[in-house]
């Protein structure tokens, strides 16, 4: 018995040296922060996933090469891609995939489209999952849940607060005030929502008269009654919101042969669809010139070492809206654990709702230079950018403080 | 081509000036009282005239100018359309078969013209003017070939004289395999080609003729340059298919096997060759109609789906099996789809086809030129 003493040791020695091995990788491995990104990864919405997981993996390469999360001992972050697909119910299916399959999730951004963002949330709120969204929709922020966090300024902000600023533009670039304004817009939900306050009383309230007023359904087979209507009725302003590229080329084209395009007619559309590389793949670059559009985030002049980095480490051309704010949630993200100082939902949730942030991340998004949440989880002071193609490239017109360049305007 | 100033001022300006100076006439008038209220009150009358006169003058030029700009996209949209039904007419008057990958088919010729244009060389030959047109005409036999092997492969085995041995003459065979096809070729095509946009850049385009000024100067009409080549190809294309089907002994077997198989085989016409010559035939006339819209719009594996309607719609109001009538048909559709916007809503564009459509089966169920253009 006495000599099995020692033969039983060195095995317990053995066990016990594997399991501090073990302990010691346990914790190297709970260093590790998930974070997520749920958003298309396959369907026709993929190029726009494909470029949110692009800046995501920037930011988190960038965080975790200047030390990690310090409040966390130099935690690294790590990213769990979940794919949204192309439709609702299968961006529900993800998100339950997500909070079922990644338990260790701390928090996460998506989804693209509101649609998509609406049911994901529902499921993400039941698992008390805090999720950072830049979708539009006010329904988003509107349902009392205490784990959705909007960054963008809602489509009813955008709505109100996208021709004041046409406006305001148009009068310093110009000199002139806009009397007139054409409508031509397709029949989606984005594109009736939008102009819903213009004409239920923002036309009046700006002496704006409504001369065209054309909805189509898209796609177009040939855009010329629709711009033959704008020659004869020759607005002063152009509210132009097609959603599928093929309508924005047909429509852009057409208004060239007529005479209306390269800025001799301001035309302004909502949303990134129509500053996206692939519409300049698709078109003559000059007949893009002077295109506007109204959007709720876009790289400003205080980014251009972000732009430059951004083109040397992807490879686009620019950073468009998607890439700019998936970026800028990662960095909230790591402001929000930073503030926690513990890798867990409930932690990041209250860090989050008691953010107010004043650089770092909060350059991201545009507005009054803070970043900070009311208790809807809604961004306050969110306010919308002008992006103008110059030259081939969509640039910040708007506001001043944020524009690269001045405003391309007729003077005439 | 490009108006120089497109704020031409079209405010009826005669007629104004003449009311305004027969009210400053009226104003300094030495003569008070009634008279001169009399002559002020009808200065103010001929002003309200005239500007209503101007008013009516230029809404009156304004219509006429959309008119003629709706007549023009109609006809250059329909003479593309007019070459995709011709397409599909070939395959449903000598098969009599309803191919619904037929769109799907279009898109490949679309995609075989971008490739052609860009990766084998026809810009840098031909340029970014003619190179587009040269390509489209390039995906006529490329796909001819495609379809040859589709129905040697699938098509053949459930149409023809092997037809009359399955269920209801294989016709449901038919819908199954060319839906199943037509799945086929869109995910297929969504993961050769990418779900990206793309087009084939030229410059007509975007470019137009212009005929006018016209009518005081306030009537002027641009036709697209790229869609008025584009129009004229299709035109010679449906031209050079009616020659041959009318005058060569290949037309003349095509048409044998259509009109009565069985007889056409006693005469030593092969019924099966006659079939696949008929689909190759049909899908290649489609895909250089495909190849003729990509340098005016871009597109994406799902483009069929946009177009296989249309053709549908088009082959049956023209007269199904006639080809000069599918022709006339897919025309007729453009310029329903294009003048209908001077009437009612662009929202229903598609709508009016469908309504017209429908009017036409309920007065002429053959087609509008079904009887007429029967045997072309």
């Amino acid at each position: 018995m006495r000599e099995a003493i020692p033969r039983a040791r060195r095995p317990i020695g053995l066990v016990l040296a594997l399991a501090l091995a073990a302990a010691v990788n346990a914790a190297a491995q709970t260093k590790d922060v998930e974070v997520g990104l749920i958003a298309p990864m396959s369907g026709p919405y993929a190029r726009q996933g494909q470029v949110m997981k692009m800046a995501a993996d920037m930011a988190i390469e960038t965080i975790n090469q200047q030390g990690g999360i310090k409040s966390l001992g130099g935690a690294k972050l790590k990213l769990e891609v979940f794919d949204a697909g192309d439709s609702v119910e299968k961006a529900k299916n993800a998100a339950q995939r997500m909070v079922a399959d990644a338990p260790n999730l701390v928090v996460a951004t998506g989804a693209y489209l509101s649609s998509f963002t609406l049911a994901v949330t529902e499921v993400t709120e039941r698992a008390q999952l805090p999720v950072v969204t830049f979708s539009y929709s006010d329904l988003i922020t509107s349902r009392g849940f205490k784990y959705v966090f909007q960054t963008s300024a809602t489509g009813v902000q955008q709505a109100e607060g996208s021709l004041p600023a046409l406006m305001e533009m148009a009068e310093k670039a110009s000199g002139k005030r806009p009397q007139t304004v054409g409508i031509v817009m397709d029949n989606t939900a984005a594109s009736v929502s939008f102009v819903k306050p213009m004409r239920d009383h923002q036309f009046e309230k700006l002496g704006l008269k409504l001369v065209v007023d054309e909805t189509f359904t898209p796609p177009l087979a040939n855009a010329t009654p629709l711009i033959q209507k704008v020659r004869s009725a020759r607005p002063d302003i152009l509210i132009l919101l097609p959603t599928v590229i093929s309508d924005a080329k047909l429509l852009l084209e057409k208004m060239n042969e007529f005479g209306l395009g390269r800025g001799k007619l301001p035309t302004i559309a909502n949303g990134a669809a129509i500053l996206d590389p692939d519409l300049r793949n698709n078109m003559n670059i000059e007949q893009l010139e002077g295109v506007m559009a109204v959007v709720a985030d876009w790289t400003t002049s205080a980014q251009k070492d972000f732009v430059a980095e951004v083109k040397k480490k992807t490879g686009e051309p620019w950073a468009t809206q998607h890439f700019v704010t998936t970026y800028g949630d990662i960095w909230i993200f790591k402001a929000a654990l930073e503030a926690a100082g513990k890798a867990d939902r409930e932690s990041v949730a209250k860090a989050l709702h008691a953010m107010n942030l004043t650089g770092g991340a909060a350059n991201f998004f545009p507005g009054n230079g803070k970043l900070k949440f009311d208790e809807n989880g809604r961004r306050e002071g969110a306010s919308l950018l002008i992006v103008q193609w110059q030259k081939g490239v969509p640039i910040t017109v708007y506001p001043a403080k944020d524009a690269i360049s001045p405003p391309l305007w007729p003077k005439q | 081509m490009m108006l120089g100033d497109w704020r031409r001022c079209w405010k009826g300006k005669r007629s104004d000036e003449r009311a305004q100076s027969t009210y400053l006439t009226a104003s300094l008038s030495p003569r008070e009282g009634g008279e001169g209220e009399r002559s002020k009150a009808r200065a103010a009358h001929l002003l309200r005239s005239g500007e209503k006169a101007g008013d009516e003058v230029i809404a009156v030029s304004q219509f006429v100018e959309n008119f003629l700009q709706a007549l023009v996209a109609g006809l250059l949209t329909g003479a593309i359309y007019g070459l995709m039904c011709v397409g599909l007419s070939v395959i449903f008057g000598v098969m009599r078969v309803i191919n619904f990958a037929h769109g799907d088919f279009m898109m490949l010729g679309m995609y075989v013209a971008y490739y052609a244009f860009g990766v084998l060389g026809i810009h840098a030959v031909f340029g970014s003017t003619l190179g587009p047109y040269v390509a489209a005409l390039i995906a006529g036999p490329v796909i001819f070939l495609a379809g040859i092997l589709v129905h040697w492969l699938l098509i053949g085995k459930v149409t023809g004289m092997r037809s009359s041995a399955l269920r209801s003459e294989g016709h449901y065979a038919q819908l199954i395999l060319t839906l199943g096809l037509a799945l086929i070729l869109q995910n297929g095509g969504l993961y050769l080609f990418g779900s990206t946009p793309v087009s084939i850049s030229t410059p007509l385009a975007s470019n137009a003729w212009a005929l006018g000024p016209m009518y005081r100067d306030r009537i002027e009409v641009f036709v697209n340059q790229g869609q008025t080549v584009a129009a004229f190809i299709a035109v010679v294309v449906v031209l050079a298919f009616v020659m041959v089907m009318n005058r060569s002994r290949l037309g003349k077997s095509l048409r044998a096997a259509a009109d009565n198989p069985e007889a056409a085989t006693y005469m030593g016409i092969d019924v099966t060759q006659s079939h696949r010559l008929a689909f190759g035939f049909g899908v290649a006339i489609t895909a250089i109609g495909g190849g003729l819209l990509a340098s005016g719009t871009s597109f994406q594996p799902y483009v069929g789906l946009e177009y296989v309607i249309v053709m549908y719609a088009g082959v049956v109001l023209g007269g199904l099996g006639s080809v000069s009538g599918a022709f006339l048909g897919g025309l007729t559709i453009g310029l329903v789809q294009q003048m209908s916007t001077l009437f009612l809503p662009n929202q229903l564009q598609n709508t009016a086809i469908f309504v017209v459509f429908l009017f036409i089966v309920l007065l002429r169920p053959q087609g509008l030129f079904g009887t007429a253009l029967r045997g072309t």
